[in-house]
């Protein structure tokens, strides 16, 4: 225990060395995250606290209807939790230096897997619960929960919940790596992928929020009654179930009810800590060893010689021509680039995974039968549909444009001391990053808009804006990037889950917040006018649109002036 | 060609409180070699830095071959080649790819690139592992490469952060025969090594510098030589 402790406060304190350090500009940093997480979590607050309002006060949808819903948002979350802790854990856990350290020293492989653990969980965790306990707090301030019930809630329930997504998290991840050795890692993590759509696909199908709405619906207006007979047998073992029953007790008056709840997030935790130490006993140094065999087999496969796939490139001259501008930098940075993404599963995988996912969100989209319901639900679902393009699209970026300049790496001396101006490495990488996902936002455009009417004008309104907003996030993500280099960070994924990767990605999230709310009016007044006809809807658009084109057009200028101030910095 | 080929004028580099490099100011001249010498933590790598437009100094200027190689940094980079004293290369790209790519930066062609490439692969004798991996790479193996690199373009000056660092004997060997012979066609060298007994066997003057100052210069020609004196010379001065 003393060991564990000892790790624990020497880790303690170097982050705290971390954060206090002396510069101006380095305090300045620290402000603006706060200021910018302080934000993020007031608008959860508001966000949560108005929607459930909404949701219970003006839709009248009931409290069972509206805590399934929370079912199901928590149920996303705990994916999301669980896939981010299963992503970094293979990082810290498997492949850091300080393991390897760690590993010399004579601690007891249990107690390293555990500091490296709780390391990991709040290293990959922290955003998500910061938004977490806001949503909390906004749901405690609308049913004016005492404080002692909302501490409860997030200190006994609400944390308790995201940590046992992240022990099954490390549980997975020890297991896979064991069964790594039978199957190979390439269609091992292929198949965990599939594995993981499967579970979100399985739970809705399941739980089909549809039925349940028309089911409670049939009761209207006595919808504040308790259907728990119309839960599927399946989804009360799970813990998001107990975490909304707990919630929807605790708020109906009765939270003897809800007591059982909190105890079974309890026990579950405890026995999930228990198992993940004991299997941690026995199978975290020979999972190890096996990631660590891997690396080292990798490094010495002997007479196996990679051919020189920069000259695979001269066989398509006009490529170089057209594509490149025949400029022998920009080529030789195209060729780095495209041939360290195609050699990295882990890069080209997670890429593939994530056109899967929006090939999904098309399919899924194309396949909605809208039902001509009001003119503000229309709106609505077209700005939801919106939103979640935009939600991709940040998604994409933060994962592939955010580490784009931290992907440079130890090996960027040999950029910085060569003759090519900084600025045009960076417009480099912009320029593809900008095509890649200016591409991929027209597609999902252009692929699920028109199901909200055949008429071309309104795709094109959203196709534009979805131009905007490809350039908005692109430019961004590449300059808070540049900004929050971590040129010794070998692995993408934990530079895109790194503090800088979370507040571009909250700046994300707020731009498409103020994109979405200046498309509402216009929007209604458009679907409206379908309904009524009357003035031309369309001039609507001009100024909100316009307003959207001119804060891209900030945001982009102001991001890379920042990352090119920022890749001049001392290397 | 611009006489002194490396020039540091009045050149300081602080972070926060410290001040790493002390107002520094040194001339090597064309075909010289030079040797730049020091306890850790002295100074070297940031002054090298510095002059390699890694680090921007808080004072003075850096030049190399004439231009400023933070105000005009394009024609100064083109006039050097740089190993540092951690040789990173890219993992996922072989030691060929790289030599490619950091031809491509000097804006050579393949053609010129591949004809360069073979001369100096049978100097540093890489021909063996250069289509592996850097990965695969062993510390001598990366240096070699990075030599080669640095190397390529045929640049007038050569700035090496600890050249022998991690080399089996025989590789050593060939970097110092390859550096001498360099030297003696025109290559202007500024090493910063730990290393006496190489400073003695190449350079042909040296600087040692502690706390970021200067606080030693000598030459060493044909009736002048150090003849093991080195050593003590610098314990006496870094004491």
């Amino acid at each position: 225990m003393r060991e564990l402790l000892l790790v624990l406060q020497f880790k303690l304190t170097s982050f705290l060395k971390g954060i206090a350090r002396p510069s101006w500009q380095a305090q300045l940093k620290n402000l603006s995250s706060l200021i910018v997480f302080g934000g993020f979590a007031l608008g959860t607050f508001l966000v949560t606290k108005g929607v459930t309002g909404y949701l219970l006060e003006t839709a009248n949808i009931g409290l069972f209807l509206y805590h399934r819903f929370l079912s199901m948002v928590l149920y996303v979350f705990f994916i999301t939790v669980n896939i981010g802790n299963v992503i970094v854990c293979y990082a810290t856990l498997y492949r850091s230096e300080e393991v390897s350290f760690m590993m010399s020293l004579p601690i007891s492989h249990a107690k390293i897997f555990l500091v490296r653990f709780v390391d990991n969980f709040f290293y990959s965790s922290s955003t998500l619960a910061l938004i977490g306990i806001a949503a909390v707090l906004g749901y405690s301030a609308h049913f004016d929960l005492p404080w002692y019930v909302s501490f409860f809630s997030i200190v006994a329930v609400f944390l308790p919940y995201m940590l046992i997504a992240g022990i099954i998290a490390v549980i997975t991840l020890m297991g896979l790596i064991r069964a790594a050795g039978l199957i190979g890692f390439r269609w091992l993590l292929t198949g965990v992928a599939g594995v993981y759509l499967g579970a979100v696909y399985f739970y809705f199908k399941t739980t089909n929020p549809v039925a349940l709405v028309n089911a409670v619906m049939e009761h209207y207006p006595d919808v504040n009654a308790y259907f728990g007979y119309l839960d599927p047998p399946l989804v009360r073992y799970l813990p998001n179930h107990w975490v909304s029953e707990f919630l929807y007790w605790s708020v109906a008056g009765t939270p003897d009810r809800a007591i059982p709840f909190f105890m079974f997030l309890f026990f579950t935790m405890i026995g999930l800590i228990t198992v993940a130490g004991l299997l941690a006993r026995k199978l975290y140094y020979k999972t190890w060893l096996t990631v660590s065999d891997a690396s080292a087999l990798r490094g010495t496969r002997s007479g196996r010689h990679t051919g020189p796939g920069f000259l695979r490139f001269d066989r398509y001259p006009w490529f170089e021509r057209v594509l490149l501008g025949n400029n022998m930098q920009t080529t030789s940075l195209f060729k780095r680039d495209f041939w360290m993404f195609f050699r990295d599963p882990g890069q080209w995988l997670h890429f593939l995974l994530m056109v899967l996912l929006l090939m999904i969100f098309m399919i899924s989209v194309r396949s909605l039968e809208l039902p001509a319901t009001l003119p503000l639900m229309r709106a609505v679902s077209y700005l939801v549909v919106f939103m979640f393009i935009g939600f991709l699209i940040a998604s994409i970026a933060l994962r592939f444009v955010f580490p784009a300049l931290s992907l440079e790496g130890r090996c960027f001396w040999a950029v910085r001391t060569s003759p090519m101006s900084l600025t045009r490495l960076y417009f480099h990488k912009l320029g593809f990053a900008l095509l890649l996902i200016a591409l991929l936002a027209e597609v999902l455009a252009f692929g699920s808009l028109p199901i909200f009417s055949p008429d071309p004008f309104l795709t094109g309104i959203g196709a534009l804006c979805a131009f905007f907003a490809a350039v908005a996030l692109t430019t961004l993500h590449l300059g808070t990037g540049a900004l929050f280099a971590l040129f010794r960070e070998k692995n993408p994924i934990r530079v895109a889950s790194s503090h800088g990767a979370s507040l571009a990605f909250l700046g994300s999230m707020l731009y498409l917040t103020v994109l979405v709310l200046l498309l509402v009016v216009p929007l209604n007044n458009y679907f409206q006018a379908q309904v009524l006809p009357g003035r031309s809807p369309e001039s609507q658009f001009l100024v909100p649109v316009g307003i959207i084109a001119l804060i891209s057009i900030v945001i982009a200028f102001f991001s890379t002036r920042a990352g090119l101030s920022s890749i001049r910095k001392d290397y | 060609m611009y006489e002194a080929m490396i020039e540091l004028k009045n050149v300081t580099k602080r972070f926060g409180p410290l001040t790493a490099v002390d107002n520094v100011t040194l001339t090597v001249r064309a075909g010289e070699f030079f040797g730049f010498l020091g306890p850790n933590g002295a100074g070297k790598t940031t002054t090298i830095k510095m002059m390699t437009g890694l680090y921007q100094p808080t004072e003075g200027v850096c030049l190399i071959n004439g231009h400023n190689v933070h105000f005009n940094s394009l024609p100064a980079k083109r006039s050097f080649g740089y190993v540092p004293d951690q040789p990173y290369l890219y993992e996922k790209l072989s030691g060929r790819e790289f030599l490619y790519f950091v031809g491509g930066l000097f804006h050579m062609k393949h053609d010129q690139i591949r004809e360069k490439m073979d001369a100096l692969m049978d100097l540093f004798e890489i021909g063996p592992f250069v289509d592996k991996r850097g990965e695969e790479y062993s510390q001598g193996m990366r240096q070699r490469i990075v030599l080669t690199a640095a190397l390529l373009h045929d640049p007038s000056v050569l700035i090496i952060d600890e050249p022998i660092l991690g080399l089996d004997p025989r590789s050593a060997r060939l970097v110092k025969d390859t550096l001498k012979r360099k030297t003696k066609e025109g290559l202007t060298v500024f090493m910063s090594t730990h290393l006496l007994e190489i400073v003695e066997e190449l350079c042909d003057r040296i600087v040692i510098i502690k706390g970021g100052r200067i606080i030693h210069e000598a030459v060493q020609d044909e009736s002048k030589r150090f003849n093991g004196q080195l050593e003590s010379i610098f314990l006496e001065l870094t004491k």
